[in-house]
């Protein structure tokens, strides 16, 4: 056979060296929020001129897999994405280090990446023509319904919290739209700056959100960050390799779907582990454990996310369309070397191809005893690393981290901004997931949205266009499914717990799934929200809630004077959003005063923590990131880290341990700036000194 | 006295001369406004091994994208003029994005040295489309206004701009619909979402046989397709598409000025850089620092015209 042969040229000492080498490097910058895979991939790029192309491509595959297996890193041990694509990884993956279980989902994350990644690499090798056929058959309808798809999560997120869930939603959404539209063109809600012109980056969002959260609760508090296990039980290997093989389904219905998502231009890893990880929760037998550690919420989206390595390489070699941006730089790449794309590209440059694929394959295995090693590392020094040099570490790379995007400070003050902001939502009842969703989502929505809607109207076939496709059918019928599954599966539990599962079990598998689930939700609709309205009252009055609908409602008021001006193609998301955001607002308000006034010292009596210090951290970065052009990158981070060094420090600490962490520092701010400056080629801002 | 003035000149001459022959004497930074993986980046890519042999230096390549350029190119003039940082420019970007709104710049505040390239726009349509050629598109076009789709990268941006001339030249009237980007506007093409589109020339070298290419915006043929009609044999008169170039911090003295242009000129002139962007879909141009104030203006005319039918001539 023909693919031994390539197998057998994939196998030289090189090749697999680059495998391994581009492996540890992408799970390094993975790891690192805001350094992405399109970065490494577009340095290294340069560099594989020289070298063989098929070598060359290994070296930039494996890198690019390596990164989304990375991402994992931060999004278990610190709570903050490293890559878009792990966000579904922090659901699950942090409240398992929280509490002592990190080593373990690590290692989850590992096996679960590795097999997803194979699964996608397998496709990529023996049906990437016949796959790439999806990428063409999903059109801007398909995209809207997707994204649609994708917000029905919000729904599973913030059970028992579902009208703040879909606020949240839907103020991401709103984020999404600021800056310029890329459908219509116009200039929305940026306030008449440049700094919002490109609106919100997705990434320093993430970094924001989630991220700053965590710095500044941490701070609050004497307790460690993450719960040291247990004695010493290593990287818990074989438990892991139990629970995997007990999920298999999970792992490979979500390897499948990574990979046909991964082929979809537009779609991307952060999509992929998204829907698998809805997925993975509607068809668990236990759907309340997401959210707070489940294993399979890990495995979901750590399968799904590295399927779309091997899936996006299929539409970029088959079609010359970048399934992602990390394809994107590898496809100028082969341009750039004279390589012809397109389906001849199998049949004509088959050692090239195919031989890459295998390496693409080896470097994806090789991550198991890398990604192990390093996991083993990270978990313990995270755990272990005292708060004074955590908190400053942390800090340090979100600004280097929200920074490194578009080498623009505008990016680390949004970060910062919206890091405060997050935390008081969420304060509020508001958590990050749903703001993030819609973030992510909203651009993909309207886009899809505005573009069938122009095609449709053109040729006269409006209805058709988004309820006449199949693919489209089927992707709402899922959307339903997933949005209406929770509330049946709780009513018929209190039936009889077992044949509800049964039950659901053989929906599943049958094809009347929107019939059923339309069925169920008619005879909900009943009684269902009487009751629900009665618990929701029967809740304290939330002030909070109060003070933010009010404010929510000025804001998508003022929103909604706005879009006055825009052309109807621009306008027609944001006024639907900021009406939305207005009705429920309003929805809120009114349930909070039907609500009995809540006894005083809303049980925040017993709370240890030191506001102060959360202030000071807060006070401490903005002053950072105010003065980094005045005095420069470098030796601002540097001050800064011995500052947040202090904020974090709750005991009486001996004059050689200080000097030893502000070395520390030293090495940590100089090492990730030279990575920065001198490896990745970001531009610094230089200042007065450097 | 007179002698002595011109021996004075002189002297400062070869003084000023003297300061930058040795430029460039370390590495130049190449940023490039947009995300890596573009026409831009690509080109950019093509150069850099020719413009190290020239200069004898390392042109490291960098990014800075946002808002379509503008975030880059707003900061431009910020930079350090010493001719060690250079910029990739864009037009009609540079000119369209001041022109409907405040971006941080004026396409005037800004320093064009050389414009090295364009990439034409073409009309494509799925390979198995029922139109085999520009004139059957536009008939069927006439009698059913509105009804033929037509992809492209974002609104307001060169695909869409030759759509509308095309409209307005051919009397007829189409549908554009704005896409995220080339890639997934070829995509609607190739999966035959829309009856076709405009896109850059290089997007059908890449794409290769999904899409006919009915017609190119081009003076002349364009030589990876030289089966293709330019609009201009076909009795439309529409020459556009992205032009791409380099530009520096306004600080930058005149004679680096120069010596950045005379180094794109001459790897320009390089048969083999030549052979590989020709084949890749790209279109060499050679508007060298001495002419390119005068080809901003004349084409900012121009855009001015198209701004206006589209509504966006703002400012």
């Amino acid at each position: 056979m023909e693919l031994l042969g390539y197998f057998v040229n994939a196998l030289t000492p090189l090749n697999i060296l680059m495998a391994l080498g581009g492996v540890i490097l992408g799970t390094v910058i993975g790891a690192l929020p805001g350094l992405s895979a399109t970065m490494a991939v577009a340095v290294l790029v340069p560099f594989t001129f020289t070298m063989d192309p098929a070598t060359g491509l290994i070296a930039l595959g494996a890198i690019y897999t390596g990164a989304i297996y990375g991402g994992a890193f931060a999004a278990i041990l610190v709570n903050t994405p490293g890559t878009p694509s792990a966000i579904a990884t922090t659901f699950d993956g942090f409240p398992m280090a929280k509490r002592g279980d990190g080593s373990l989902a690590v290692t989850l994350a590992t096996l679960a990446s590795v097999v997803g990644g194979l699964v996608g690499g397998v496709f990529l090798l023996l049906l990437s023509p016949p796959l790439a056929k999806v990428a063409l058959a999903f059109g801007p309808p398909e995209y809207f319904w997707l994204a649609i798809f994708g917000l029905t999560l919000i729904s599973a997120l913030s059970v028992g919290n579902t009208l703040k869930g879909l606020l949240g939603g839907c103020i991401g959404l709103m984020l999404a739209m600021v800056g310029v539209a890329v459908v219509g063109g116009d200039i929305r809600f940026t306030m008449g700056t440049h700094m919002l012109l490109g609106g919100f980056d997705i990434v320093s969002a993430l970094i924001g959100l989630y991220c700053i959260p965590v710095l500044i609760d941490l701070v609050a508090t004497p307790d460690p960050h993450l719960k040291v296990e247990q004695g010493n039980r290593g990287i818990r290997l074989r438990e892991a390799f139990g629970i995997v093989w007990e999920s298999k389904f999970n792992v490979m219905r979500s390897s499948i779907i990574g990979t046909v998502i991964g082929v979809l231009p537009g779609a991307g890893g952060s999509i992929a582990g998204l829907v698998s990880y809805s997925e993975a929760r509607r068809s668990s037998k236990k759907p309340e454990t997401f959210g707070n550690g489940a294993p399979d919420g890990i495995i979901a989206t750590e399968s799904a996310n590295n399927a779309t390595v091997g899936g996006g390489f299929i539409p970029t070699l088959v079609l010359g369309i970048p399934g992602t941006p990390p394809d994107a730089v590898i496809l100028g790449a082969l341009l750039v070397q004279g390589i012809k794309i397109g389906p001849t590209l199998f049949s004509q440059q088959g050692d090239i191809v195919y031989t890459f694929i295998f390496g693409l394959l080896i470097a994806t295995a090789l991550m198991l005893p890398a990604g192990l090693l390093i996991g083993r590392y990270a978990y313990k020094s995270i755990a272990s690393i005292p708060k004074t040099l955590l908190v400053p570490t942390i800090a340090f790379l979100t600004v280097v981290g929200s920074f490194a995007i578009h080498s623009n400070l505008h990016d680390v003050q949004m970060m910062l901004a919206l890091g405060v902001i997050g935390w008081i939502l969420n304060r509020c009842g508001f958590a990050p997931s749903p703001i993030v969703l819609g973030l992510v989502l909203g651009q993909i929505a309207e886009q899809g949205f505005v573009q069938a809607y122009l095609i449709g109207n053109a040729t006269h076939n409006l209805g058709g266009m988004f309820f006449g496709r199949p693919i489209s059918l089927a992707i709402v019928a899922l959307a339903a499914f997933t949005l209406l599954y929770p509330l049946v599966f709780a009513k018929r539990k209190e039936n009889a717990k077992k044949r509800a599962v049964n039950a659901a079990r053989s929906y599943a598998d049958s094809d009347g799934a929107t019939t059923v689930g339309s069925d169920d939700a008619t005879t909900k609709s009943g009684f269902a929200p009487l009751a629900g309205l009665k618990k929701q009252i029967a809740k304290p009055r939330d002030h909070a809630g109060m003070f933010l609908s009010v404010l929510l409602i000025a804001v998508a008021g003022w929103a909604f004077s706005q879009t006055s001006s825009m052309t109807p193609m621009g306008s027609v998301f944001p006024s639907t959003i900021s009406v939305a955001i207005i009705v429920m607002s309003i929805i809120l308000l009114g349930l909070n005063v039907l609500r009995k006034p809540a006894g005083s010292g809303q049980g925040d009596v017993n709370d240890q923590s030191s506001n102060a210090r959360r202030i000071a951290l807060v006070v401490a970065m903005i002053a950072w990131v105010a003065v980094i052009p005045m005095v420069g990158f470098g030796i601002a981070a540097i001050v800064a880290f011995l500052i947040l060094g202090r904020v974090a420090c709750y005991e009486q600490m001996s004059a050689k341990r200080i000097l030893g962490e502000g070395l520390g520092g030293i090495v940590i701010v100089g090492g990730l700036y030279l990575l920065m400056a001198d490896i990745l080629l970001i531009r610094m801002p230089s200042g007065l000194l450097f | 006295m007179r002698k002595f003035a011109l021996a004075a000149a002189m002297a400062a001459t070869l003084i000023s001369t003297q300061a930058f022959a040795e430029y460039p004497e370390k590495t130049i930074n190449y940023i490039i406004p947009f995300n890596a993986g573009g026409e831009s980046d690509v080109s950019a890519r093509f150069q850099q091994p020719y413009l190290e042999e020239l200069a004898g230096q390392s042109f490291v390549i960098q990014y800075m994208a946002g808002a379509g350029g503008a975030q880059a190119w707003s900061q431009l003039n910020g930079m350090e003029g010493d001719g060690y940082t250079i910029m990739g420019i864009n037009l009609p970007h540079t000119i369209l994005q001041p022109m409907e709104k405040e971006v941080g710049y004026e396409t005037k505040d800004l320093t064009y040295i050389h414009f090295f390239h364009y990439t034409p726009n073409a009309l494509f349509v799925p390979k198995d489309s029922e139109f085999q050629n520009l004139g059957q598109l536009v008939e069927y076009a006439k009698s059913n206004p509105g009804l033929v789709t037509l992809s492209g990268s974002g609104s307001n941006s060169a695909n869409h701009l030759g759509q509308v001339q095309f409209d307005k030249l051919a009397g007829i009237t189409t549908t554009y619909v704005p896409f995220s980007g080339t890639g997934p506007a070829v995509t609607a093409i190739l999966g035959s979402q829309t009856t076709g589109g405009f896109n850059y020339v290089t997007s059908g070298v890449n794409n290769g046989d999904g899409m006919r290419m009915l017609a190119v915006a081009s003076e002349q043929r364009v030589k990876a397709f030289p089966d293709v009609p330019t609009f201009k044999e076909l009795g439309y008169d529409i020459v556009g598409g992205a032009f791409r170039g380099v530009a520096v911090p306004s600080s930058t003295p005149e004679p680096i000025r120069q010596k950045i242009s005379d180094l794109v000129s001459a790897v320009n002139a390089n048969s083999e850089f030549q052979k590989k962007m020709e084949d890749a879909g790209f279109v060499l141009t050679d508007i060298s620092y001495d002419f390119i104030n005068d080809f901003v203006a004349e084409k900012t005319k121009e855009y001015r015209a198209i701004a206006e039918t589209l509504g966006i001539a703002n400012r």
